[in-house]
């Protein structure tokens, strides 16, 4: 066992609270856990090595982060530093609750208590380690038949040396509506476990922005897990960059007929960085549709790694479900592993998935500059190229308008190394 | 304008063209004719910097630019225009995002000031109207998708709003019918001009009763072996290659 | 109409009888002295002892692997004999004649007649019986073109410098649990070299049998190609019907040096078990060949039988512009469990793979496809192609996919498709409407869903594959 392991076992067991009756039962878990290795599947291709022996600081710290929300976009900002609210907002639309985790009303926790752990599955390592440790995080309830129009923007950002272990747990009720933004971000040494349970009601939708920008020495493993009821609707995109160690297991577990998933998924690695995105869809149930795209690009000396799994149950007829995963190596030292699954037990159902590996097409960056866009211009129009698409489909016009100049940024810097 | 001396190239190690020379004045226009595998298209190739395509010895001038010295993004700043016989498909990038990317580039690179968007869009829609390509075609991903007339039409709506001083035209008439052919001649032809000459490649003599040439070369193994006026591509076009010494038949077919 | 599908799935197995014929076989149980007695019953030179040695040691420390998609009771390895061969065969035989007529009887009943005069020409046999070769064909003819076509207990003896230059060296002893086993206590198999420049005149084939009870089977072929030589290799397999369940732990090399080209074609029918999963054959296979400079190899493989399957036919594409291909029907029906698949390395420049697998799921049976493509970063300008299609018939069935692709190398490109399907009612109902019969209609539908991989087998093996799978469907639809 690791020290870190150890450590948070330790810690675990002095954690007492309104949790503490599910809390218990993960623990008994992680105690039986091990320490993964090159050898445990799910973590095959992803080192935890540098978390092995790290101890970090929680919540220990308050220090100013220079923070600004996304402009032109009128949201419910939640900000943790270190992992402590910074102000629960005021005057919610009716109809939408938000609750602090360290100071629940008893009437939330009865059905807080009972959805934790439902979403989520057991089998994530560091989802028990949050099980066990969560110590701050939001219960967010949306009302039956409300459409919360502000979105909610959750944002963490982390001191040097400190770690924050966060649990956040949304339910969106019947017919209703709510979006959801969870942006990490930072670059200096800290872990970041942060963890979300979501569940879609009946009819109801839900918005899903997960950006993970924490590079360098950032340290995160997280996990989004949504659970659709009948008719419930999900449309998630995801973007993520890497770092030492940047892991994100996504999960969606389909438990009532007709539940629709769109996800969008983009990596875009600059040098050296590693980045592991570990997705499960659940057909449990018949007549569910899941649309999944993912594409990444991988810049020098960097590690992408993409798990995607669709897990057809026995009675889950009429089943769609397409998985989609494209990926562009831009250096001979850079490296994708991919692996779509399709794991099928009944047989009414469409399925299918690809995979490809490539690298940037070099007649169209001749093309291009024979044109006389510059060389560095051209790279940059080609990365967005191949992700355009995914950005273009995020329905949060706002959103995407804030996200572009980040991309470009970034693949400037993803091919200034080139 | 444009002058080449002996100008030799080779790609992966094959020499391609063996010492060719080349003149062209201002407001003239040249065509290339000869037989698959002359070289036609690998001229254009060199001239325009693409990778791959190495040159052992020559020179070209573009004015007073050596085209040679330059990257391929400098040489198309310098003037050079090359229409491609195969555009490739850029998914994800917008024919309007690239050109304007392009044209800005120009601008740039002349000192002047840029177009605003709304500037630039009416010139792209005037472009694109020119050559008979519907205007959605500026929202869909460079030539993805697009058939063979509509990648050439594109490639002329590209030379218009860059407005180059040499255009090589590789095969402009390969793949279409005899309407969409009027058109891309049409588009040259509005761009003919004092300052601006042209290169017209081709394998038929099709292409140049549209486009009249000053003068044909024949480039055959690398070299020009014969050059003379309009009416050089008439005869070529009752006699066929096969009259060149050393003209491999099999070679050509292949 | 979907019972009509299921009911078309269950057949008889109709290889499934037992010889009587008498056999000396050791008793259950494995340790060093039984690899010590196989080797000294085949006599073999101290350094072939020491080699077996080894891999017992190497396995007795290893674990059995558990990643794949199966589920079976847990093997008694010493519950199970080793070695098993006919009495007749004590005395070698020194021609067809004198071959213990039961045993010819049992290849004719398979279809394999070994009288060369009845034989299908241009295909030379070796047919290996529980643990022993019984008796290979042309041989005189094959060494006039200097192909070396014989049992590897031979070899070991005739051949020992090209047996000890390429055992094990494609699949090495620790490679794993299973390889390691038969290392230790392999008992024969097939041995071919194929000289520089030379085609193999005719086609080579070893038929595979296990008739005693308790035993398992553990072979091992190895096939050398040299500069510039071709070959093609034909597998068949069977084993009668039992109620325990058998084990068969064979291992394959192949070696294609620079040029050179070998196509490896297996149709496995070992005995699946019955409906409820009961008896059947535990088929645990290592698989592998190298290509060097320009070589090719191709796989095919058809797999309708086996309790359990276990295989991985894997290229190691080390010499630049090599070529590996891999095309794969895998049926499986009743209680059968199959993780099938290959695994692509490429390691030289412009290596190309195709990877076309076929999986078809029927009854309560579970099909898994696992590939592996790695592109190593030596790879430049390498591709690979994969295709993977699963036809579900029923839904009481699995059908699974696990592609791993791990590129390390930009300019190689990987291309990776999956797909599934059923045999819709509409098909059948369109077939029937036509005048088919509801087990002609599975059968064309099926054998429409597997043409990619039977274009790739030899004529004698299509014909054969085509007829096997009609066979596993028939009475399927009732």
């Amino acid at each position: 066992m690791s020290a870190y392991l150890a450590n948070a076992i330790e810690q675990g067991q002095l954690v007492n609270d309104w949790l503490t009756p599910k809390r218990l039962g993960s623990m008994a878990l992680l105690q039986q856990t091990s320490w993964p290795t090159r050898k445990t599947e799910s973590w095959k291709y992803t080192s935890v090595r540098s978390l092995e022996k790290k101890t970090f600081e929680r919540g220990t710290t308050n220090d100013e982060h220079a923070f600004s929300s996304i402009a032109g976009l009128d949201a419910i900002e939640l900000v943790f530093v270190n992992g402590v609210l910074q102000q629960l907002p005021e005057g919610l639309p009716a109809g939408l609750s938000i609750a602090s985790l360290e100071n629940v009303p008893e009437s939330t926790q009865v059905w807080a208590r009972e959805q934790f752990n439902v979403a989520k599955p057991s089998q994530h390592l560091f989802g028990l380690v949050n099980d066990v440790l969560a110590d701050n995080g939001v219960i967010v309830d949306v009302a039956e038949g409300v459409t919360i129009d502000t979105p909610i923007h959750l944002v963490n950002l982390v001191s040097e040396n400190n770690e924050t272990q966060q649990r956040v747990i949304v339910r969106v009720g019947q017919n209703a509506k709510v979006t959801m933004i969870e942006h990490n971000t930072g670059s200096v040494e800290s872990l970041v476990n942060h963890v979300a349970e979501y569940f879609v009601e009946e009819s109801a939708e839900l918005e899903l922005y997960r950006f993970s920008f924490r590079t360098e020495k950032a340290l995160t493993v997280s996990g989004a897990h949504v659970q659709l009821a009948k008719k419930a609707k999900l449309n998630a995109t995801i973007v993520g960059f890497g770092s030492e160690l940047s892991r994100m297991d996504l999960d969606v577990l389909h438990r009532g007929e007709n539940a629709f998933a769109k996800i969008n998924a983009i990596y875009l690695l600059a040098k050296g960085e590693h980045f592991d995105l570990h997705s499960t869809i659940e057909h449990e149930i018949g007549h569910c549709v899941t649309d999944e795209t993912v594409r990444g690009i991988v810049g020098e000396k960097a590690t992408a790694v993409f798990n995607g799994r669709i897990h057809i149950h026995r009675d889950a007829q009429k089943t769609l479900a397409e998985l989609n995963n494209k990926n562009l190596l831009l250096t001979d030292d850079a490296k994708i592993n991919t692996k779509p699954e399709l794991e099928i037990y009944a047989d009414d159902v469409r399925c299918a998935h690809g995979a490809t590996v490539a690298e940037l097409d070099k007649s169209a960056l001749y093309y291009m500059t024979s044109r006389g866009v510059s060389r560095d211009t051209a790279l940059v129009m080609l990365n967005f190229g191949f992700i355009n698409a995914l950005v273009d489909e995020m329905p949060n016009a706002v959103l995407a308008e804030w996200l572009r100049p980040i991309l470009k940024e970034r693949f400037v810097k993803m091919n200034a190394e080139l | 304008m444009l002058e080449i001396k002996n100008l030799q190239a080779s790609v992966e190690d094959k020499e391609i063209l063996k010492g060719l020379n080349l003149e062209i004045k201002p407001g003239e226009v040249h065509a290339i004719m000869g037989p698959n595998g002359a070289g036609k298209s690998t001229l254009g190739y060199v001239l325009s910097g693409r990778e791959g395509y190495e040159v052992t010895d020559g020179s070209a001038t573009l004015g007073n630019d050596d085209l040679l010295d330059m990257e391929a993004e400098e040489r198309a700043r310098a003037g050079l225009f090359l229409a491609f016989q195969y555009p490739v498909e850029i998914p994800g990038v917008s024919n309007l995002e690239f050109m304007k990317a392009a044209v800005d580039a120009h601008m740039e690179a002349r000192g002047e000031e840029l177009m605003s968007s709304a500037e630039f869009l009416k010139a792209a829609k005037l472009a694109c109207k020119q050559v008979n390509l519907p205007l959605e075609f500026l929202k869909r991903g460079v030539n993805e998708g697009f058939s063979g007339g509509e990648k050439k039409r594109n490639e002329i709506m590209q030379m218009l709003l860059l407005k180059p001083s040499l255009c090589i035209l590789d095969e402009s008439d390969s793949g279409l019918d005899i309407d969409a052919l009027k058109v891309v001649a049409e588009g040259v032809n509005s761009q003919r001009d004092p300052k601006r000459s042209f290169i017209v490649v081709t394998h038929y003599q099709r292409l140049l009763d549209y486009i009249k040439p000053d003068y044909v070369h024949v480039l055959s193994d690398g070299k020009i072996v014969k050059s003379g006026d309009a009416s050089l591509a008439k005869e070529l076009e009752a006699e066929g290659y096969a009259w060149l010494e050393g003209y491999d038949v099999e070679e050509a077919d292949a | 109409m979907s019972d009509q599908i299921e009911d078309a799935i269950n057949r008889e197995y109709e290889a499934g009888f037992v010889s009587n014929i008498e056999s000396e076989t050791f008793a259950p149980g494995l340790d060093e002295d039984v690899v010590r007695r196989i080797s000294a019953i085949k006599g073999e030179p101290e350094w072939m002892l020491q080699w077996r040695l080894k891999a017992f040691r190497v396995w007795q420390k290893m674990e059995e692997p558990d990643w794949a998609h199966l589920n079976y009771p847990k093997i008694d390895y010493q519950s199970i004999s080793y070695y098993s061969a006919p009495k007749s065969m004590a005395d070698k035989p020194k021609s067809l004649d004198e071959v213990d007529p039961e045993l010819l009887a049992t290849y004719e009943k398979l279809g394999i007649p070994l009288h060369e005069q009845e034989m299908l020409a241009g295909v030379a046999v070796d047919a290996v019986f529980d643990s022993v070769s019984v008796v290979t064909t042309f041989r005189e003819k094959l060494e006039e073109a200097g192909v070396i076509f014989c049992p590897i207990s031979e070899a070991v003896h005739k051949y020992p410098d090209l047996v000890k230059q390429y055992l094990g060296k494609v699949v090495p002893q620790h490679d794993n649990y299973f390889a390691a086993l038969n290392c230790a206590v392999f008992t024969d198999g097939s041995f071919v070299y194929i000289p520089k420049g030379t085609r193999c005149p005719m086609e080579l084939s070893t038929y595979f049998r296990i008739n005693e009870q308790n035993t398992g089977q553990f072979e091992r072929t190895l096939i050398v190609a040299d500069e510039g030589s071709h070959v093609s290799y034909l597998e068949g397999c069977t084993a009668p019907q039992r109620d325990e369940n058998q084990l068969h732990a064979a291992v394959v090399e192949l070696v294609a040096l620079d040029d050179a080209e070998i196509k490896y074609s297996t149709v496995q029918n070992w005995y699946p078990g019955d409906e409820n999963g009961k008896g059947g054959i535990y088929n645990f296979v290592t698989k592998r060949g190298i290509c060097h400079t320009n070589a090719k190899i191709s796989w095919t493989q058809v797999e309708t039988g086996s309790a359990i399957t276990w295989k991985y036919p894997s290229c190691i594409l080390k010499g630049d512009n090599s070529v590996g291909e891999f095309y794969s029907v895998a049926l499986t029906r009743g209680a059968q469990q199959a993780d099938t698949g290959t695994k692509m390395i490429h390691l030289g420049k412009n290596t190309k793979s195709t990877i076309i697998s076929k999986g078809i799921s029927a009854g309560r049976s579970n099909n898994s496809y696992r590939g592996l493509v790695q592109m190593h970063s030596t790879a430049g300008k390498a591709r690979n192609f994969t295709q993977c299609d699963s036809l579900l018939i029923g839904d009481k069935c699995g059908a699974h996919t696990f592609p791993y692709v791990e590129s390390s190398n930009a300019s190689a490109i990987v291309e990776h498709e999956a797909t599934t399907s059923k045999v819709s009612d509409d098909q059948m109902f369109l077939c029937q409407q036509r005048g088919l019969d509801p087990e002609k209609a599975v059968s064309m539908i099926v054998n429409g869903f597997c043409k990619e991989v039977f274009k790739e087998l030899p004529m004698e093996f299509a014909v054969e594959a085509g007829k096997l799978l009609e066979i596993s469907l028939e009475g399927s639809v009732g």
